[in-house]
């Protein structure tokens, strides 16, 4: 993550290229969770450019010693969905603008994020559902549980196993990638 | 024992999944962020954070390019209000730029150096077979200079004789000049008038004494004015041909020319 020290000093230092750089690398990424939170194209666009306003006005406020950037930038992200989801006068808001307009925000998830991939798919339903909730939908450990219906415990051990599961398949698949390139460099 | 318990308790209560994904009190918060001075738990929360990016990473959704237009839009109008430097690191890096603006420049320049350097070698070697060439043209041009001085100074001496020959029936187009020197001994004939012979026959002169024909050598072909044998008491210089490399005695039948001495 060499480089990524290296843009975020230019990020912190005001450089704009920096932070294009940033976007270009985790966008994406930041735009799968809000989408999933926000559960509205419009509204999700909204807050992923006010997520990044946030990064590069509170870029100092970044610290590398605490955490990987994604994680730091994941927060706000995550936060400014759920604000934008619970803000009451949002709420409000739509409702003035009638019919027309709720029918436009109403809970349809788009398509393309209605399911998850890559390796949390190989996991068990259950252990896909508690993460889901918790990472990609924004809910609180409390929510989630009541939720999924199970108790609070139960359901931060579903987290832990599932994360616990996760890390076996990136290492399974970190160790394959080695073989691949030994055998690749044999 | 209590600290192993502890880290244990630590990683599984869920507290740095919580803290992670920002679901935490400032209380909470300031606890985690004590917790990680430890390395091991250091470690695994890391391991976490990769876990989760690699894992949003897979869930990534391409945002429209409007977003960042408008995004970049907004942060190019505010632009760089330059923010305090750092100018140890600001200085360091313009050392290392110059460094290395320095070293592009050295090896560019040594680049060009090196293809020049081909080039004038190649231009030396070139110059070196043409001074070559231009030595050997002047050795022959010297050679050739000192030749006509010689010449000059062979028919322009005022105690040489010259002696020009006609051609008789056998050779009516047959003109030869020789020039005769009777203090130093010396005979030259110019023998450019005389028509070219095949390659089986030579032109020969010879020096008639009181009734005898004497070699005075063969006239080689290619050269026009040389030098021949001096002989005493010549009466007449007489060329004849003969098969080529000359003969002991003449062909007279085949007598071309024949010049009487005073």
């Amino acid at each position: 993550m060499q480089s990524d020290l290296l843009l975020i000093q230019q990020l912190q230092e005001g450089n704009a290229k920096a932070l294009s750089s940033l976007y270009d690398k985790y966008a994406g990424a930041l735009y799968g969770v809000i989408l999933r939170i926000c559960k509205d194209e419009g509204k999700a666009q909204d807050v992923l450019q006010e997520t990044f306003l946030k990064i590069w006005n509170n870029a100092s406020s970044y610290k590398a010693d605490k955490g990987r950037f994604y994680t730091w930038a994941y927060r706000i992200a995550r936060n400014t969905a759920l604000n934008e989801v619970r803000s009451p006068s949002k709420l409000i808001q739509t409702e003035d603008l009638g019919v027309y307009k709720e029918t436009e925000v109403s809970e349809e998830v788009p398509v393309d994020v209605a399911k998850l991939n890559g390796s949390i798919r190989q996991l068990e339903s259950h252990h896909q559902k508690a993460l889901e909730l918790v990472y990609f939908n924004g809910l609180t450990h409390r929510e989630a549980h009541e939720e999924m219906g199970v108790p609070l415990g139960t359901f931060k051990s579903y987290v832990q196993q599932a994360l616990r599961k996760l890390r076996e398949l990136y290492g399974v698949e970190m160790i394959l990638m080695i073989g691949v390139l030994i055998e690749w460099m044999l | 024992m209590d600290a192993m318990m502890d880290k244990k308790e630590i990683l599984e209560s869920g507290l740095l999944e919580r803290y992670l994904i920002g679901e935490v009190s400032e209380t909470e918060q300031l606890q985690v962020e004590r917790y990680l001075q430890d390395s091991e738990i250091r470690k695994h929360y890391g391991q976490l954070e990769a876990d989760f990016e690699r894992m949003a990473m897979e869930n990534a959704v391409s945002p429209p390019p409007q977003v960042k237009e408008g995004l970049m839009d907004k942060v190019g109008s505010k632009t760089p209000q330059q923010p305090p430097i750092n100018a140890n690191r600001s200085a360091l890096k313009s050392y290392l730029a110059i460094a290395a603006a320095l070293a592009l420049l050295f090896g560019i320049s040594s680049f060009w150096m090196y293809t020049k350097l081909n080039g004038v070698e190649d231009q030396l070697e070139l110059v070196r077979s043409q001074n070559d060439i231009l030595s050997d043209e002047l050795e022959d041009l010297t050679k050739n200079y000192d030749d006509v001085i010689n010449t000059y100074e062979i028919t322009s001496n005022p105690k040489t004789e010259k002696l020009i020959m006609l051609g008789n029936q056998n050779s009516p187009q047959a003109t030869a000049v020789t020039y005769v020197n009777h203090t130093d001994k010396t005979v030259f004939i110019d023998a450019e008038g005389l028509p070219k012979l095949s390659e089986e026959h030579d032109y020969q002169l010879w020096a008639d004494v009181e009734g005898e024909m004497i070699d005075m050598g063969v006239i080689a072909k290619g050269e026009n004015f040389l030098a021949m044998n001096y002989i005493d008491h010549a009466e007449s210089y007489n060329i004849t041909i003969e098969p080529a490399g000359g003969s002991d005695h003449p062909t007279v039948e085949r007598l071309i020319t024949n010049v009487y001495l005073q």
